[in-house]
This record gives structure tokens, sequence and C-alpha cells, in this order.
């Protein structure tokens, strides 16, 4: 794993603001962000604080009304469609509360789609691979709808990882989990983030959650403030991570076949 | 991150494939996939089977006139013709036409007779089997003198054989063999019976020829073109618009463009299914653009292009297109096989080749379905914003009006157009269907709703199953639409076939004539006129009948509508000879049936000018009204007529409204006696001959064997036999609109699926039971087919009222019982259907439904 204080991802006095009927809307007041890379950040932030607004910006999904956003130093800000999905194929990836896996795809098949998007060999190994580290190698040829809640965003998060992203962003992960399975699938995305080394942006309202980032930040009504101050840039230590893992594995994959079984 | 490339190309189709393969098992596709094969099966089968018929018929055969030229005329040819003819060293053959009874022992039957010169034909083949064992049959030339070549049909209808000898007028002849082809075989909708092919010189002792006798005499030609064109350079300005000239080219396209009329008629029928297959494939694929929404957003959310996605979607469209189109030209060439093999004893179709057009024709339309129905879903699903991955999917609603609805609208047209080939006709005929389509949805729409009321009051389950159809109201308008034209459809044909005739027949007064003779001689009158008035048979008397031709109207010289088309088809007519003049006034195009009356007949009324006094010498004639309003003819014009050589000119004094209806004898042009009377001729007349009157009034028509004598009974049989292939045809078509229409209703359940999952689920958790979840959705169908099968009923009494008043003259009626039909049919065809496609919905159990959705 490699740790260093480049950054990852520049924002500068970004806003966003929408039409609603004849009015406009601030949704984000202007803001600055620095993520350097290999850390874990949370935005935290109630319903309608403009969290997901961020997220959807920050990743190339959406389009800041000024301001700029620099992604791997490519300026997200002036690029269109097209090109910010070059950006999302080579640099990010995504795990949504709606696991958001294609219906008419198998598991295997879900995982092994960014690679081919990003033009990665051995596409159908890696995603074995994966799949069998996120506890699912029984359920490569399964469909989403065969899948239970956590199960399916067990798939996404393999998804997530199989192109080597080097930004993950997570919306509300367990959003649609129930705390037991939540917890879980909290500490499968910590597992491989840690692992993999990638940078990880976090949008959620649950503070547990947030509390295991290195950093927080925190949406109220579009403003953007800093909760937490951190000193050091270093991610969780390896082997603390490594042992608390270990520990919990065998709990866990119970856990989960207990999940497939009550879905 | 990105070393060792896979090929970017592979990887697209390999994706696209994986997503095909798992999307087939899935409804919309294969919606999609029946409705283009059923749009390019018709068409083929159609267009397919149409070509082979023209080919089998007009250009497989050598020759279709037994000669190189033919001059077809009402009367003997002036005898310098063949003499200049014989001086340019051509062949001639004669051929005369006409209907006759024949008889054989008790039987007798009304046939086509062509008497024939010994070297007929002169081109082509005329084919013969002397014995019914026989395999093969032989080329002939006419039968000797004494004998006749017969259709086969003629055997078993006067029940005779080969060798047997019937009466063809007062002649004996003997039956030679069967004739099996006849190189100038006429193909008309009214044939009056089986062809005897006689010898000329037979057709005195027949004394079937009679000053006045319905005959049409044809010279056959044939010899060296060069000759043949000299002839005819000399001939043509010689010949008077009673007078045809015409080459084996002229004669087929005329055949051909019968053909083409037909073609065009059952294509732009088809299209009604057409229509409906295209609007399946526009629900389907909707539905498809709606689900594949999120695959695509999240494609792109994982860095997709828009080209790769558009390129994943187009394999698949065209993957879909190419095997539909395929299936589609396979189904509708097993079709025309089909079709073939229903009309192998008329008919063989073995030989006829298929050409490049109904290829053409069946894969622009599958085509146009699959790509003007479907781009507008497709298009904007590949638009798809990643940003739904953050912000949900919702249902788009497209604007009922847009652009989206030209490429449509543009399609139809194009079809239209490729079907008709009539600009205005495909203009006229798009709005027109816009326009009925309108008012139908208005109208359905207002009873889905006057339903929703009704339901309030009814039980649980018809309350939900109402308030369902009316809020999915818009959904539904199509499938109502198309169930209502299929029902209409379906009870026009059985009140056609099994009403209007009957009711038609019975309104007549017993007395109506139920038999008609044709052909009696001056010298036969007085001795039918006592045997009626002997046996008190009602008849109005006897008709001098005359055939001439309107050739001029206040000295302007008449065109008919048919000159005025061949004229603009002459490039392609060969050398058809038709009016010489290219201007005129528009005339009757046919010979007409003239007499002359002393008193103005029964059923006849004065409504302008007067009826001429007994014994006036100065010429007069009364005119029909409704061809007096044709032809633009007043009191006091002066109409010139041809007759023969001879031509004479009259003027109106009257013009009479006839009842056309009454089955008495009718005539457009009625003359004072001394117009006609000059003029050698036969008369006919109508009995209305009782039931034990009939043996007698036949054993007496026995002796005279020259008059032919018609029974209405027959004629009705006729009638009723082309309203049955009318129905026929209306059937292919009802069947084709409700396989169609029953597609777009599956398309249409299917779209409101996940609906209907949501609204069982929630009905199920607040505690319905799977009975009351059962006949909720059932009767919704059930809703649905009777309100289209009210409005087909209501539909079919105008469509009737319309034939009863227009066609028939009858007083129009309700038909009520018909009504039930409808309904009934459209209730239980549409429930059924609508149970079928929900079977899965309502067969999940509680506990999966509620998972599912919640």
């Amino acid at each position: 794993m490699h740790v260093n204080s480049e950054s990852i991802l520049t924002v500068k006095n970004l806003t966003k603001l929408v039409q609603v009927e004849d009015k406009s809307l601030t949704i984000l007041q202007p803001l600055d962000l620095n993520v350097v890379e290999g850390e874990t950040l949370a935005i935290v932030g109630s319903s309608g604080s403009g969290k997901t607004t961020l997220l959807s910006i920050l990743a190339g999904l959406d389009l800041p009304s000024s301001g700029q956003v620099y992604l791997k130093n490519q300026p997200l800000h002036q690029f269109n469609e097209e090109l910010r999905s070059q950006v999302r194929a080579q640099h990010v990836g995504f795990i949504f509360q709606q696991f958001l896996l294609i219906n008419s795809l198998t598991a295997l098949e879900n995982v092994m789609l960014p690679a081919e998007l990003a033009n990665l060999p051995d596409a159908q190994a890696r995603g074995e691979a994966l799949l069998s580290q996120v506890g699912l190698a029984d359920r490569l040829d399964h469909f989403p709808s065969q899948l239970s809640g956590g199960e399916q965003q067990r798939v996404a998060i393999a998804r997530a990882f199989i192109a080597k992203p080097d930004i993950l962003f997570a919306d509300e992960p367990t959003g649609n989990l129930d705390s037991k399975t939540g917890q879980h699938i909290t500490d499968l995305i910590f597992d491989l983030n840690a692992r993999e080394g990638t940078t990880l942006v976090l949008v959620t309202h649950d503070s547990k959650l947030a509390a295991r980032c290195q950093r927080q930040v925190e949406m109220d009504s579009g403003v953007l403030t800093e909760t937490t101050k951190v000193d050091d840039n270093t991610p969780l230590n390896q082997e603390e991570f490594t042992s608390n893992q270990a520990t919990d594995k065998k709990n866990k994959l119970d856990a989960n076949h207990k999940v497939t079984q009550a879905g | 991150m990105n070393n060792g490339k896979i090929t970017a190309s592979s990887m697209w189709f390999r994706q696209s494939m994986r997503l095909l393969h798992h999307e087939l098992r899935r409804g919309e596709l294969t919606i999609i996939f029946f409705a283009i094969v059923l749009a390019v099966a018709t068409v083929f089968s159609l267009t397919g089977f149409s070509g082979q018929i023209k080919h089998a018929i007009v250009a497989n055969s050598t020759n279709t006139i037994g000669a190189d030229r033919v001059l077809r005329m009402s009367a003997e040819v002036e005898p310098s013709y063949l003499v200049k003819s014989q001086a340019l060293n051509l062949v001639t053959a004669r051929k005369i036409e006409t209907e006759s009874m024949v008889f054989a022992g008790e039987n007798m039957l009304l046939t086509e007779l062509d008497a024939v010169s010994d070297n007929y034909p002169l081109r082509g083949e005329l084919r013969v089997k002397t014995s019914l064992a026989q395999a093969e049959s032989v080329i002939a030339n006419a039968p000797a003198p004494g004998s006749v070549w017969v259709e086969p049909s003629l055997l078993s209808r006067l029940a005779v054989n080969i060798g047997d000898v019937i009466e063809v007028g007062v002649a004996p002849l003997t039956i030679a063999g069967v004739v099996t082809d006849i190189p100038d075989r006429s193909y008309r909708a009214f044939i009056a019976g089986p062809t005897i092919i006689l010898n000329i010189a037979d057709m005195a002792t027949t004394e079937l020829i009679q000053p006045g006798s319905r005959l049409t005499y044809k010279y056959l030609f044939a010899g060296e073109s060069e000759a043949i064109a000299t002839f005819e350079d000399w001939l043509k300005p010689k010949l008077n618009d009673a007078q045809r000239w015409y080459d084996a080219k002229a004669a087929q396209n005329r055949l051909s463009r019968v053909l083409d009329t037909s073609e065009k008629f059952l294509s732009l029928a088809s299209m009604l299914g057409i229509v409906l297959a295209a609007v399946a494939v526009a629900v389907a694929s909707r539905r498809y653009g709606q689900r594949h929404q999120a695959t695509v957003a999240i494609f792109k959310a994982l860095g997709a292009s828009i080209r790769h996605v558009k390129k994943l979607y187009c394999l698949h469209w065209a993957l879909l297109s190419c095997l539909s189109i395929a299936t589609g030209l396979v189904l509708g060439y097993g079709l025309m096989l089909l079709g073939a093999n229903a009309i192998a004893s008329y008919l063989s179709l073995a030989e006829a080749p298929l050409t490049m057009k109904p290829f053409l024709t069946a894969i622009i339309t599958g085509l146009l379905c699959a790509i003007a129905f479907a781009i507008h879903p497709i298009m904007s699903l590949v638009q798809s914003s990643p940003l739904k991955v953050i912000r949900g999917f919702s249902q788009e609603k497209t604007a009922r009006f847009g652009w989206h609805q030209l490429p449509p609208l543009l399609a139809l047209f194009l079809l239209l157009f490729m079907f008709s080939q009539d600009l205005v006709m495909s203009m006229a005929l798009l709005l027109g269907g816009i326009l009925v389509s309108f008012l139908l949805l208005l109208f359905g729409r207002g009873l889905m709703s006057a339903g929703r009321g009704v339901g309030t009051k009814a039980g649980k389950s018809w309350h939900l199953a109402l308030a369902n159809l009316k809020r999915r109201a818009s959904e539904n308008s199509v499938q109502l639409v198309s169930f209502t034209i299929a029902i209409k459809l379906l009870l026009l044909i059985t009140v056609m076939k099994s009403s209007i005739l009957a009711e038609w027949q019975q309104q007549f007064p017993d007395d109506t004539p139920n038999h008609y003779l044709i052909n009696i001689s001056q010298a036969q009158i007085p001795e039918l006129q006592q045997f009626t008035e002997e046996n008190q048979i009602a008849n109005q008397g006897f008709y001098y009948i005359y055939r001439a031709r309107l050739s001029a109207i206040n000295g302007e010289k008449t065109i008919s509508a048919e000159d005025v088309a061949s004229q603009a088809n002459s490039s392609e007519q060969g050398s058809e000879q038709s009016n010489e003049q290219s201007q005129g006034r528009r005339g009757v195009g046919r010979e007409l049936g003239l007499t002359w009356r002393n008193e103005l007949p029964i059923e006849n009324k004065i409504i302008a000018g007067q009826w001429w006094q007994e014994g006036d010498q100065q010429g007069q004639v009364s005119i029909e009204q409704n061809m007096a309003e044709r032809l633009d003819i007043k009191l006091g014009d002066e109409l010139t007529f041809r007759l023969g050589s001879d031509e004479f000119t009259v003027p109106v004094t009257s013009i009479r409204q006839v009842n056309w209806q009454s089955r008495q004898l009718n005539f457009i042009m009625i003359f004072n006696q001394s117009v006609l009377e000059k003029f050698p001729t036969t008369a006919i007349s109508a009995w209305s001959v009782s039931t034990q009157d009939r043996d007698k009034v036949y054993r007496f028509m026995a002796n005279f064997p020259t008059i032919t004598l018609m029974d209405f009974a027959a004629i009705m049989a006729q009638l009723n036999q082309i309203i049955g292939q009318v129905s026929v045809a209306i059937s292919l078509i009802l069947i084709l609109v409700v396989v169609a229409g029953s597609l777009v209703l599956i398309a249409q359940v299917q779209a409101s699926m996940e609906e209907r999952e949501r609204e069982l689920a929630i009905l199920r958790t607040l505690g319905a039971r799977g009975k009351l979840l059962r006949n909720s959705v059932l009767f919704e169908f059930v809703a649905l087919g009777a309100i289209a099968g009210l409005m087909a009923s209501m539909g079919m009494e105008i469509g009737v009222y319309i034939l009863q008043s227009q066609v028939f003259n009858m007083t129009g009626s309700f038909h009520f019982q018909y009504w039930f039909v409808g309904i009934g049919a459209g209730a239980a065809f549409v429930g059924f259907i609508g149970m079928l496609s929900c079977w899965r919905l309502l067969n999940l159990s509680s506990v999966t439904l509620i998972r599912r959705t919640m």
C-alpha cells in the first residue's frame, strides 16, 4: 500500500444552483475541498443538506454552476459528458445506497463491467477473485433478483474495486440495510479499501459509519464545514486493521449466510 | 493501470450479446419480435402470392389471346378487312362468344359458349383430354363439327360423361373431351358457368344466333410482324369505339390492372393489422427503454461513453430486426405455399418464380416497424443521464404530441404509399385513419369514465376493475380501438352472411319476378304469351332489347372513364385501340340495353318532361334520373346512339325515377316505338313462377332450347358465393387484426406490470383475498372487451345501415341479437388474453409479491 500526500481531488469555489420554477435555489454555497491520495473522507449531513449533490459533482456525474473540480488533475468542470465518463472509467469507483446492479446481468458479469469498460485484461479472473473475497464465490451466476440486499451490496463492492480505482465514492452504502448487515458491509468496504489503498469519499448521515473515516466534513444547508481536523494523513494502521478483520472474518461470513437465508 | 488492454471492439460486442442473451428471456423483445414477424409475414405472403398469381396467369402463359392481334366487336366484320389481311398473308381464325343454356336429359345449365374456327388457336396451346383416364392432355384445335370440348366441371354439373350428347340451342352435340388449357381464357368475376368449345360450323344449327342476340365476335390474326404492323396501320383509322383491337400485352395489362387493384385493396386492408403490429412495437420498445434506463445510467456512471452505449443498443436492435424479418420471411413463405396449395385446383403456381418485389416490400415494412416506431424510446434511452444513479429513475412521461411522433407518422405514410402508389389516397387514408381513431378514442374514453361511475355501485371487484380501467384509459385506448375494429369486422361478416341477403329477399311481394327469359325471338313471343295467360303467370310482358352505345351528347363525342385511364397508361398498353379521341364528354363506357315502350312501365315515375303518345312518329328517349345526373343530361338534349353500323339521334323528352330494387326489368334508356322497331332483335321477359308451376314451366321451356331461362335463386346463389369469397378475405384481415391487437394488449399489460404488482401487493397487505384480486384483474379486461364490443356493435349497425340503404335500398333495421355476440365475444376474448398475460402475476404468492415490490 502506498501513502503520499498528493491531492487526488481538489475543489475550488464550487457552487450549485438549480432552477425551481422561476426561482433559483442554492444547493451548494461556495466551498473548497482537498482530498489527498489514500485518505478516507466522510461527508455527513442531514437529508436535503446537499451532500449527495456534492458527491455527484465530485464524481463527475454532474457539473457545478461555478467553481473548479480537479480529479487526478483533470478539470472535470470543463469536461463534457463524454470526457467525464472517460475519467470515471479510469479513476473512479462507486457504491450506491440502492446497490444499482444491472438486473439482467449475473453477479460476476456485473462485477466485470468496470474492468471491461476500462479495457483491463482478465476481467473474469479478477471478478471471481473479488467475489470470493466478499464471500460470494458460490453465487457467481446468480442474478441480482436472486440475492438478498446485503449480498447485492457485496456484489456492488466487488464491482467498485475491480478496476482498481484511484478514488471510491460511496453514497449511503448501508442506507438500505439492517444494522447488522450494514456493519458487515462497512467492514468489507474499509477492509478492501485499506488493502487496495484507495481514496474513499463516503456520504452518510450515519455518525458511526462516518467515525470510521480519517476525516469528516459536514454539510448543512449547502455549507461545508470541516468537523475533524486530522493531523496525520496516514490511514488506519495496516496491521491493526488486518488483525481486526482476521478475528471478525468468520463471524461476518456466518452473518452473511444468515442474511442470505433470511432474504 | 491500463496495462495489457483487451480489444475494445470485442468487448462492447460481448457486453451487448450478454445483455441480449439475458434480455431474450424477458417479455418486451418477444413482443417486438412477434409484431415485426407478423407485419413482415403478412406483407410478404400477400405480395408474393398475388405476384405469383399474376405471373401464372399473365406472364407465364405464352399467349393470352390465342393470336398476335385480336379484333373484338359485337357484330360481324366488314369482309374487306379479311380480304386485306389475306392480301398481307395473315392467318385468320374466328371465334364467337355467348352465354346459353345447354340441356342433358332433365338437367340444364347456363354455360359460356366459345364457337371457334378449325384453325383456332393461332398462338398458344389449347389442351384437351379425350378420356378422363388419360394422364397428359394433348394439344388440340377446334373440335370436329358435331362435337364439343367442355370444361371438367360441366360433366358433374350436368351428370354426363365424355361421349354423351348435350343439346346446345337446338343442336345435339357429342362431348369429345375435356379441355384443360384455354389460351385466351377470360378471368371475369361473373362467369355464367363452365365453358363449352364448339366448332363455329355448328353455330348455325344451334339457332342461337338471332337478330339482337348478345354475341361477341372475335377475329384472330397472326403472321409476320411487319405484315401485322402494315395491317394495323391500315385498320386502326377504320375502327369505331365499339370495336377493340388489341395484342397480348394489352390484354395482359388489362388483367394485371385488375389483379393489381385487388392486391392494392388487400394490402391496404392489411395495413390495419400492420399499424397495430407497429403500435405493439412502439409500446414494447417504450417499456424496454424505460426498463433499461438504469442499465444505461449505471454503464455511464461506471465510465461507458455514449458511443459505447449506442453501439450496445444498436447491435440489439439490428440483431432483433434481422432475426424477426428473416423469421417473418420464412413464415410468409409458408403462408404463401398454403395459399398456393389452396388454389392448386384452379391454378398451378408451382412454376411461378418469386420476384424481388415481395422481399423488398416485406423487408422495408419490417425495417419501418423496427426503426420508426422504436427510435424515440431507444434514442432517449441512450441519452439517459448517469446522474440518475443518484437522483433515481422516474417513469418519464413523454409529451403526447411532439416531434417524436413524426417518424411513426412518416413511416405510416410511406407504408400506405408503398401499397397504394397513390399520394392523395395515402394522405386521405392516413388522415382518415387518425380521425376515426380519434373519434373511437374519445367515445371509448367516455364509456370508460361512465363505467367508473357504475363501478362504484357494483361489487368490490368491479369497483377496483373499473377504477383501474379508467386510470389506464389512455394506455387502454389503443387496444380498445383495435378490438373494436376486429369485432366490427366479425359482426359485419356474420350479419352480411346470415341476415342482409335474407332480409332483402323477404321484402319483395309474392308476385315479384323470379325467372328471367333471354334471347326470345319475335316468332316465339305469341306462344309464350299464350302460355303465361293460360297458366296465370304474373309478368310485365315482353321487352324488345337492343344493344347500342351512347356515342354523342349534343353532338359532342363521349369518352368513358375507362378510356381516360387506358390513355393515361397507353405507354404500357401495347397497341390497344381504344378511342381515337383524347378529349370528349363523359359517356357510359359500355353497351346499353335499350328498349321501346308505349306505356310507362310500372315502378317508373316521370319526374321531368312528359311521356309520349302512342304512335308518335318523332323519335324520343326517356332517360333514368341517376344516369341523367351522372352524365349531366337535361331535357331537350340530343343523344346519339350507335347500334351496329347505324347511328341515330333523338331528343330527351322525359326523365324517369326507377325503382331498381323491384327486380322488374328496368331500363336506363326507353325510346318510343318509331325509333327502334325497324331494327331486328330478340326480347326478354321476367316471370313470377310459383313453386307448383315450376315443373310445368321448365317442361314447357324445354321446347325452346334457344331461350335462356335464368332462375333468380341461381343468381342469388352466385351472389352468396361472392359474398363468401369476400368474407374469406375479410376473415384473413380479421385474424391479422386480432393477432396484432392481442400483441398490443400483451405489450400494454407488460408495460403496466410493475404498477400492477405494486397495487396487488398493497391490496394483499391490506388483507384483500386472492379471489378479489383475480376478479378485479379479470373484470378490468372483461369490461375493456365489452366496451370494444359495444362500440363495434354500434359501428356494425352504422355499416349495415349504409349497406341496406345505399346498396340494397332497404329500410334500415336493428340487429340487436348481434350486439350480444359482439359484447360477449369482446369480453370473453379480451378477458382471456388479459388473464393469460397476467397469469404469472396472479399466481405469485403474497410473500413474493410483497417482497418484490416493497
